[in-house]
This record gives structure tokens, sequence and C-alpha cells, in this order.
């Protein structure tokens, strides 16, 4: 599927002429960018500017510039990677639609995934829906139990007739309080160890049962939610992939969530191009140009930000050229995990105490300490550092597995254990 | 570290690496350490005939490369040459040769040229500045005397200086920089062995005391050769650079293997978690180390405008991560990597020299702030 690992990219005749067609389309139909794009958060993306968004998206898809690498069968256009790549090269000089975090998880992970395992069926009413952006898909995956652990999740899902009933609890769910539907991991068999007795569901944000909270984060914003399943009714034409198999879906949402999913991957950068403005001019209202140890900092993010973009390149290259290894999508993932938060460190360091207090609400001011507690998560969400370690240590360089105490036994054994801790095995 | 080759330099590999496995494997590296040149007898003949010095030098000046791109032919094989640790002149040679090759030669160095691409007689890059960080231009200078020069100085740091019988000098004139072919046995010139901390690369500090030389030797335009050093330099840290990462792959090998192997506590001590994870993070480093050298590489064979800046990244990343994985490896070995016998010392050295080699990782980031007008 070219959508996941653009392997099809032996159709990728006439991506000039479509590159023409789509710039002319773009320059004539959409905005131009102001500025940088910058991803809107939580506070951002107020109804009107959800709505805005939705009608772009809507634009899009009646232009046939939705979908462009997903199947015709769905409403996609099934052209290669690299017309997609092309398209999204042209449109990055325009504003286009931005549902802030939820663009990735709709449109990179979550329906990437359900395009690998969902009945086609499912996917012929669903993925018009994404395309024409009447779905926003959130990720229902963390419970308060079960986080890096995702395997021992234990969102409850009981068959009843032709449907399931859904009791639980998922945290963490970036944007689910604006989303329309979530992809949710629950546990289907409790007697089998834990990777076999697991199935996902697309849920509706909205059904009645479901109850999302947004949780107050570090940044003050509140984008992620917790959310409590109450006898949550899901038909189940809306499951996604075999019964009591969710384990393979799983693999492929992960690595769609290290990055390998992301549409514009695989092309490689040009150019550094200039050095971080914004440090920069921290530097300068610091008074520190001249400041070797400065200059080294600033010399140090600007090459750490061009090679990451030339990694990301050449693992998806990789990725192109060979299997999609999960390990391999870890490595984008832990050098951003690892390097995002030494480059807000150096910020500070850079602009010293003065970047770190402002007059009144200057945004502009307070950018520095909000990108340093932002820098926080992208050790954590997606799958923590360590975790990355794992996948690249097992499954890239072929360490040994990891010991487990729980993965061969009955799963209610394993929790009933875990009430009562008896300290390591 | 590129991840696909043509058919013609997928051969190139292949017998480069066979050349250097059957004529100077680590083992002759090794033995070859306490020698003068630490390279075995008819080593540079031989690889002049698989063409190693003529990468960058038009045909017509005797060179000539399999793929059309001299550049990435001669990463290409830098890269092999550091996997097994080769002696002897590559880097800088190769770096003079493309220096001749682009400056309109005199008959004299057009001669030279081809003596070189045949490997019949050896020349060094000696930069004014470059590989002596501090930055300062005019560690030597040249002072018109009459109608010939006179050079004063001192470059301390010449890679491959024991062997070489011409060198190429950078010179500071006035406000301006001039290059000029240098006889090593020129009155006032003295080349002074050293002994170095990379035991499989020779090294000289060399000193011109007032050193006499004709209009003649003078290389390219007189002064304004400002853009041509810049070239040199690029390619002298994208070569380097390559053959650090051909090193660095090996080394990282050896250690992921080893950490398969060796057993404590009755298991792998690569499913220790505290070593598994060190692996990850150097094999990371390392990955994103091929991709800016392959990156620099394209950028320098492309003559991108950003070339400099892309291969001071390079330089810089690699320079660093070279180090913090050759002393990953020897915290995964264990004591025997302390061992003379073993390899590991040979690889730490041979990287951390690199990287204090045609400037030091500082040294580059200060540059590219410079770049930007900072
Ligand atoms: C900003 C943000 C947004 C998020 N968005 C979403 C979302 O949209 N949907 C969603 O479902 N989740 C989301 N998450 C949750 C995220 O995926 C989890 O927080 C993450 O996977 C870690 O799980 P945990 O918090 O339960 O930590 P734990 O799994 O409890 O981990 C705690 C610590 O133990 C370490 N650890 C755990 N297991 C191992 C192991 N086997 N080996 C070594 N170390 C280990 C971890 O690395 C970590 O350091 C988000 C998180 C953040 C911070």
């Amino acid at each position: 599927m070219g959508a996941l690992d653009g392997r099809s990219d032996a159709s990728s005749d006439g991506v000039d002429d479509y590159r023409r067609r789509a710039r002319a389309w773009l320059t004539t139909n959409l905005p131009p960018l102001e500025g940088a794009a910058q991803r809107p958060t939580s506070e951002d993306l107020t109804p009107e500017v959800m709505a805005a968004n939705r009608a772009l998206q809507r634009k899009l898809f009646e232009a046939g510039y939705a979908g462009i690498s997903w199947p015709k069968e769905y409403g996609g256009h099934g052209l290669s990677s690299a017309h997609e790549g092309a398209f999204l090269d042209e449109a990055s000089a325009f504003a286009m639609p931005d549902f802030g975090a939820l663009s990735a998880t709709t449109f990179d992970i979550c329906v990437p995934t359900m395009l690998t395992h969902g009945a086609p069926e499912f996917l012929r009413r669903f993925i018009p829906k994404v395309l024409s952006g009447d779905a926003l898909v959130c990720q229902f995956f963390s419970e308060p139990s079960s986080g890096s652990d995702l395997a021992g999740a234990r969102t409850r899902a009981t068959r009843d007739g032709d449907q399931w009933i859904l009791n639980g609890q998922k945290v963490w769910s970036t944007l689910a309080h604006l989303a329309d539907w979530g992809l949710c991991l629950t546990r289907t068999d409790w007697d089998v160890p834990k990777h076999r007795g697991l199935t996902w569901f697309a849920v509706p944000c909205d059904a009645p049962g479901l109850t999302i909270r947004p949780i107050r984060q570090i940044n003050e914003t509140a984008e992620f939610c917790e959310d409590f399943f109450d006898d949550v009714v899901v038909p189940d034409t809306d499951r996604i992939g075999a019964l009591n198999e969710g384990w393979a879906v799983t693999q492929t949402m992960l690595v769609l969530e290290r990055g390998a999913g992301r549409r514009d991957a695989a092309i490689p950068p040009s150019g550094p191009g200039p050095m971080p403005e914004e440090l920069v001019s921290l530097a300068q209202r610091a008074g520190r140009l001249a400041d070797p140890l400065t200059r080294q900092r600033l010399a140090r993010v600007h090459t750490t930000d061009f090679v990451g973009r030339v990694l990301t390149a050449r693992i998806a290259e990789m990725g192109r050229l060979g299997e999609l290894n999960p390990g391999l999508a870890s490595y984008v993932k832990l050098f951003r995990g690892t390097y995002t938060p030494i480059r807000a460190r150096l910020a500070v360091e850079i602009g010293g105490g003065p970047a770190m207090i402002w007059e009144g609400g200057d945004a502009k001011r307070a950018a520095t300490s909000l990108a340093y507690l932002n820098g926080r998560s992208a050790s954590i969400a997606g799958g923590t550092n360590e975790m990355q370690r794992n996948g690249i240590a097992e499954r890239a360089l072929g360490m040994p597995r990891e010991p487990s105490f729980d993965a061969h036994r009955p799963f209610n054994e394993v929790v009933r254990e875990a009430q009562n801790p008896k300290g390591t095995p | 570290m590129e991840l696909t080759l043509t058919s013609d330099q997928e051969l190139l590999r292949e017998s480069t690496s066979r050349f250097i496995a059957g004529r100077c494997p680590l083992t002759t590296v090794r033995g070859l350490v306490d020698s003068h040149t630490g390279v075995p007898e008819g080593y540079l003949r031989a690889a002049a005939d698989l063409g190693w010095f003529a990468l960058m030098v038009p045909e017509e000046q005797g060179g000539g490369n399999v793929s059309g791109d001299g550049v990435r032919d001669a990463a290409l094989i830098a890269e092999e040459r550091g996997r097994a640790l080769q002696p002897g002149p590559f880097v800088s040679m190769n770096v003079v040769a493309a220096a001749l090759a682009a400056s309109g030669p005199t008959e004299a160095q057009a001669a030279l040229l081809a003596a070189l691409c045949r490997g019949e007689t050896v020349a060094t890059w000696v930069p004014g500045d470059a590989t002596a960080d501090a930055g300062a231009d005019g560690g030597i200078t040249a002072t018109p005397a009459g109608r010939d020069f006179e050079l004063s100085g001192q470059a301390d740091l010449v890679q491959d200086g024991t062997l070489a019988d011409w060198l190429l000098v950078t010179a500071g004139s006035g406000d301006d920089l001039c290059q000029f072919l240098v006889r090593v046995v020129t009155p006032g010139l003295s080349v002074v062995p050293m002994s170095g901390h990379d035991i499989t690369q020779r090294f000289a500090a060399v000193t011109f005391d007032r050193v006499r030389v004709p209009t003649g030797s003078v290389v390219g335009e007189r002064g304004g050769c400002r853009r041509v050093v810049e070239r040199q330099l690029q390619l002298a840290c994208v070569l380097s650079t390559a053959e650090t990462i051909g090193a660095m792959d090996v080394l990282f090998e050896m250690t992921r293997a080893y950490a398969t192997e060796r057993t404590a506590f009755g298991r792998a001590i690569g499913s220790f978690q505290a070593v598994k994870h060190q692996l990850a993070d150097m094999s990371l480093s390392l990955e994103a180390g091929k991709a800016i050298a392959v990156a620099a590489v394209r950028a320098v064979q492309a003559e991108q405008h950003d070339a400099g800046e892309i291969v001071s990244m390079a330089k810089a990343w690699v320079g660093d991560t070279g180090i913090d994985i050759a002393q990953g490896c020897f915290q995964i070995f264990g004591g025997i990597g302390y061992t003379w016998e073993h390899d590991l010392h040979l690889f730490l050295r041979r990287i951390t020299m690199n990287s204090l080699l045609f400037g030091q990782p500082d040294w580059h980031r200060e540059r590219i702030c410079r770049m930007h007008g900072l």
C-alpha cells in the first residue's frame, strides 16, 4: 500500500505534470502561507478555526487532492508517494488544513493503520468521511495502567450479538475532545497471554457512555484527555482487524507512529537553510552574538536540525528499499526524543535568564519557555526513548529480546498478581 | 554509507576492498606501526593502478574515474580505507591532485600531476590554517623577494608529511592567500617526522625558514585563491569524514557482534538493557553520521552553494560522535578492549586524529556561524 511504504513508486510517471497542475490549482484556490507554519495548540483550535480547516479539507477533497496515495476504491486516488510528495512540496507555501496534532493522528497514523487492517466494507464507508474532513481520528491507546506496555490494555470489550460493549479508561489521548472518532485498543479475551486477546475498534467520540475530559498539561494548555468508557456500544462492523489479533494491528500502528507514515518524510532536504531565527535573535537580545560559547550552541542546534532531516530522509529511503523494519522507524523517533529536549535547553542557555521572563502576555518572548516545556514530550509521547532503544537493539541490531515475566501467561493471572505484587520474580 | 550504488561504483567498492584485504589487511597495518613509512612495499603504485589518485583529475590530464562523480568515488574509497585503517597518503594526495588539475597547471606541474596519478611520487597538502584550528591565517607567509618568493612560518600537523616529495603550501600574502608547489628538499625547508597518537598514519611538522621559491612554483592565479582553498578544505573534510565513517562502521559492528557472543551471568551481555541501550544510541549516532556524510559528499560533488556549510556540519557531527562511539565500544568490550593486541585502540586512535585534522568540531561550528554572517 503506497500510503504506508511508498513502494508503489514504480507508478511515479507523470509526477512533473502532476506537480505543475497541483501548483496551478493551489495558486488559484488556497491562500498563501503567511510566515512559517506553526502547529496550532488546543487553544488555537477554536470551533471557528476547526470549521475553517474542515472547509479547507473539503476543498482539497472535492478538487481531488485528498488521499492522493490512498486506494481508489475508498475514495483516494491510488497515485504513488512521489505524486503525494510533489503535491505536499508545492503545498508547503500555502495555508493547508491544519488540525494540530489531529492531522498526524488521523492522516499519518490511525487511518493508514485502518487501511492496512480494516474490512473493505468499513473502509468504503469510513475513508470518504476522513478525506472530506468529517472524521478526524484520535488515539485511544494508552491507559492509566499501560503506556509503554501497550499489550497490557485493560479496556474491556464484551460481545453482545453483533455489537460490542466497551468499558474502561483511556488516557493521554491527544485532542480527543476535538476529534470525531478514536481508534481504540481493547481486550476481548482475558484467558490467553496478553498479546493474543486484543481487538481494535473505531469509536465515535460522541458515543453515548463515552466521557472525554481534557487534562491540563505542563504547558498550561489542555491538549490530551482522559476518556471514560461506560457501556459504550460499538457495532462489530466498526472492528478494525480480526478478533483477538489486535497485536498485528498494533505493530503497524507503532511503526507509523514513529514517523514512518509521515507523508513528507522521504523528501530529502536540499540544504540547511538559514540559522534558526528565533535563536539568533535570542542571542542578540542577550548581547551574546560574539560570545564563543553562544556561537557554539547556535551552530550545534543548526547542525542537529539538519542532521535530523537528512537522517529522516535516509531512514525513509531505507524503508523504501527494503522492509519497513519497526526497528528502523525507531531511529527517527529516538533522534527526536533525544535532541528535542537538548535543543530546548540550548535555547535557554543562549538566551539566559532574561529569556525566561517576559512582560504580560508577550507570546513571542514566552516562546523559549514554552519550547522548553514542550520539549519534554518528545521523549515520552508516541513511545518513550527507552522503548525505541529496545526496538533498535532487538529488531535492527539483533540483540536478544527482553526477558518477559508476563507474555506467556493468561492475562487475567498477570492482572491478579499485579494487584498483589510480591516484588520482582 | 551510500544506500545505493551504481554497478560501476559497486565494482569499485569491491575491487577496493579486495585490494585492501589482499595487500594491506589490518594485521599488516599493525605490523607496520613501527616502520618509517607505515606503508607496505609497492602499495602506492598498486593503489594508483586502481585509480586511487586520479579520481578528481580529468582524463586529458592523466586522470579518470568510474562513475563521472569523482568526489563520490573518492569518498567510497576513503570509506573502504577507513574500514581497514589504511596507511599512506590518500586524502591529502587527492586534495593536491584535484587542486593541481583545477588550477590550470604549468607544464612542470602537469607532469607532476600525471606522476601523482601513477603513484610515482607523493604530494601532500599544507593548509595555512585549516589543520591548526586556532584559525589564524598566516601560519605561513609568502613575501615577494625579487622575482621569487620567500616562505616563512610553520605547519605543525602535516598529514603524510614524512612520505611526501612535494608540498602544496597555502601561504598568506598581504590580505590574500597564495598557493605554492614546493619540493621538500628545498633549502630552508625542514620536515620533522613526528611520533603520534595515530600509529597507523604518519605526520610531520614542517618549518619554512625563508624558503626561496620561484614564481613558477605558484599554483593557479597569484592571489585571490581563497575560493580554491575553500574547495580543497571541503574535499579534505569530506574524504576524511568518509574514512572515519568506515572506521566507525567496522568498530561498531565488531562491538555489536561481541555483545551477542560474550556471556555474563548466564546470558549474552547484549541482553542487558544497559548494553542494549548504549548500542542503540551508538547506532543512532552512526546512522545520522552516515546521513550527513552522504549529504556532504553530494553537496561537494555538485558544488552546491552551501557545500561548505554541509561539510562543516558533517565534519563536526562525525568528529564528535565518532569519539563517543569509540568510547561506547570500549565500554562494551570490557578489559579485553584495553589490550594492545585488540584492534579497538587502533580505531580509537584513527577516529580521534581524524576528528582533529582539518579543523576540529568547534572550529567547524564557528565556521558555520561565520558563513551565516554572525
Ligand atoms: C504529550 C503527550 C501526548 C500523548 N498522546 C497520546 C495519545 O494521543 N494517545 C495515547 O494513547 N497516548 C498518548 N500519550 C501517551 C504516551 O504514549 C505514553 O505516555 C507513553 O507511551 C509512555 O507510557 P506511560 O506514560 O504509561 O509510561 P510508562 O510506560 O509507565 O513508563 C515509565 C518509564 O518506564 C520506562 N519503561 C517502561 N517500560 C520499559 C521497558 N520495557 N524497558 C525500559 N524502560 C521502560 C519508560 O521508558 C519510562 O521512562 C501521550 C503522551 C504525552 C506525554
